[in-house]
């Protein structure tokens, strides 16, 4: 059996950036570039006594779901925390640049057909966001992320995936919710200040990093798909991300920035209502929204099977 | 004259840079902002000699009585809302002008960060932060020239939010006490085990890790320091200007973040970047004709 046939029955959580990003496309279809063998790795660590890896974390390359050219981008949270730097920040950064290059290629290729070859973007985050190492680099790295998924706007799809341990915090929870269609799993986790900072800077009171099922209500791929702040929930399993992601590829290309949670004057007007509402609520507990969009019995609901949850789970409306 | 601090001045900074009692607050032409939701962010219209101009600024002495994280200049979800709202206003207000008359955005920037609670988590601090930099994103792309002018705090996520999206950024000198970092060096020292004395050391011949405006100046994160605050008004001016200049001549590819990356190349503070980038293209040209004719 392919190693790629290997990869789809493994959970997600558990398979590594590398595993994630050739398992995500088609069998035997995903090339990386600047791998382990270029040896691109942070000079910068060294000086601060810290390890290294030749991949400085983050796999980039593309691979093909069907005819379309998959642009991948895998972040490893076992190595310093999925933490973005100078050299993983620019591989990310020019991923979606080739894209938008392979966007224009194919427009100029096949004038009349360029839609079923149309581009694509996966980003597969496992991060804090920056790494403290090379903290100036990183930080400007990620306004660099976030200005190519402005250019990829109304050109081809920024798609996030979030299903691993460390989930998907700071500056990148930011640039994650500005890409078109997010996919988490239960395990996933998204957010920008993490429960351990939050304690750390506003006290046990206003969050207990230590309490494990807040941590998860508060940020946990359930709770941000009531919030429809995640798009798709699926099973902890490479395949079932890879069907997924499948299935998305066959949305119209004009329909995708129906999915989006910000980046227009109307999604603005709309996540605005919603911090209204908040104030108003006033919610210590995320089950509270969760009751608030009609889920009577948030524990019961939290207790359910997958597939069961994804049945009787009721999300928040969308008024646009 | 003995060097004061503008950290917390945001109010004093727009004075000093706008034209004498030119500053409209809440107002971008015929929309109006709410002056209760999110007052820690002042955004208004104003004229910068003669020109009308928007602005984003914080207010850190305002508190929200609705967040209670949200104080002292940090940006909660209401500010940043509002924040992205003036800039979507400004495009719309200019949208039928040509690329030469887009108004500027000017952000005052000094802020200690983003929202840090458990509502901002469960309603999406992420969104709101994020909604704020697409939009300036946008702008700064279909022609409006943004200057950032840091005052005061320019720390970590809040940067991004706030100011690592305009055209061309600018800092008081660090004589004044301007901050801008991910994290100080006592942190980084908790965290990476090594001592103070050590990383200090080192910061000197590697900006890439240690607090600083120089530091940022080095890797290009930062276009220029102004020397005192009398000279911000006539080099926000000066910035608005070269930033249309180069818009307007087909050269936008040298503002904004990955203007700052080529800058960052330039002054030598963050040359790998290229590197990888070259690699990659290389790579990729390579493999190309497979993937884009299967």
């Amino acid at each position: 059996m392919s190693a790629w046939k290997d990869v789809q029955k493994l959970s997600f959580t558990d398979a590594s950036a590398r595993e994630r990003a050739l398992g995500i496309v088609d069998e035997d279809t995903f090339t990386e570039f600047v791998g382990p063998r270029n040896k691109m790795s942070s000079p910068h660590l060294p000086i601060l006594g810290e390890a290294i890896e030749f991949d400085d974390g983050i796999v980039t390359g593309v691979g093909l779901v069907g005819k379309r050219p998959v642009f991948v981008i895998s972040q490893e949270g076992n190595f310093i925390g999925g933490s973005v730097g100078e050299v993983g920040g620019a591989k990310m950064v020019n991923t979606i640049r080739l894209a938008l290059k392979a966007y224009e290629d194919v427009k100029e290729k096949y004038p009349d057909s360029y839609e079923e070859r149309l581009p694509a973007v996966v980003i597969s985050f496992e991060t804090g966001g920056v790494r403290l190492h090379e903290a100036n680099a990183g930080l400007l790295a990620h306004a660099e992320v976030m200005d190519q998924i402005q250019n990829a706007r109304g050109k081809i799809p920024v798609i996030t995936v979030i299903g691993s341990k460390v989930g998907c915090f700071g500056g990148m929870g930011f640039v994650a919710a500005a890409t078109d269609i997010i996919v988490m799993n239960e395990e996933g986790r998204l957010g920008l200040t993490g429960p351990e900072v939050i304690e750390q800077e506003m006290g046990k009171d206003e969050f207990d990093a230590g309490n494990k099922a807040l941590v998860f209500r508060t940020t946990g791929g359930k709770h941000k798909y009531i919030m429809q702040d995640c798009n798709f929930l699926v099973a902890n399993k490479v395949a079932a991300f890879r069907e997924q992601l499948e299935e998305i590829m066959e949305i119209p290309f004009a329909e995708v920035e129906n999915y989006r949670r910000i980046g227009s004057l109307k999604l603005v007007e709309e996540q605005f209502e919603l911090v209204k509402l908040a104030a108003e609520l006033q919610p210590k507990d995320s089950k509270e929204m969760w009751k608030y969009y009609g889920n009577e019995d948030p524990d019961q609901l939290n207790e359910l099977p997958f597939e069961e949850f994804l049945k009787n789970a009721k999300r928040r409306e969308r008024n646009c | 004259m003995g060097i004061e601090t503008m950290i917390g001045r945001g109010r004093d900074a727009i004075e000093m840079i706008f034209d004498q009692g030119s500053v409209q607050e809440n107002v971008v032409e015929q929309y109006e902002f709410d002056a209760e939701i999110g007052p820690g962010a002042v955004v208004g219209t104003a004229k910068l000699e003669d020109e009308t101009v928007t602005f984003i600024a914080s207010d850190a002495q305002a508190i929200n009585p609705r967040f209670n994280v949200v104080y002292f200049g940090v940006i909660g979800m209401e500010e940043a809302y509002k924040m992205a709202l003036a800039v979507y206003r400004t495009m719309e207000v200019d949208k039928d002008k040509p690329l030469e008359e887009k108004r500027p955005i000017v952000l005052i920037v000094d802020t200690p960060g983003n929202g840090p609670g458990k509502i901002e988590e469960i309603i999406g601090m992420n969104k709101a932060t994020g909604a704020y930099q697409l939009a300036l994103a946008e702008a700064r792309k279909i022609g409006h020239p943004i200057v950032a002018m840091v005052i005061g705090r320019a720390i970590s996520g809040a940067f991004l939010c706030h100011g690592l999206q305009a055209d061309n950024i600018l800092s008081l000198a660090q004589d004044y006490g301007t901050m801008i970092h991910v994290m100080p060096l006592t942190s980084i020292s908790r965290i990476t085990k090594l001592d103070i004395e050590r990383l200090e050391e080192l910061s000197k011949g590697n900006p890439i890790f240690a607090a600083g405006v120089n530091f940022f100046y080095r890797l290009g994160g930062v276009e220029e320091i102004v020397e005192n605050p009398e000279a911000m008004r006539p080099l926000i001016r000066k910035h608005i200007d070269s930033v249309r200049e180069l818009k307007v001549s087909g050269q936008a590819e040298k503002l904004g973040p990955w203007g700052r990356g080529l800058l960052g190349d330039e002054r030598g503070g963050r040359v790998l970047r290229k590197k990888v980038i070259e690699l990659m293209d290389a790579q990729y040209e390579d493999i190309a004709e497979k993937y884009l004719t299967v």
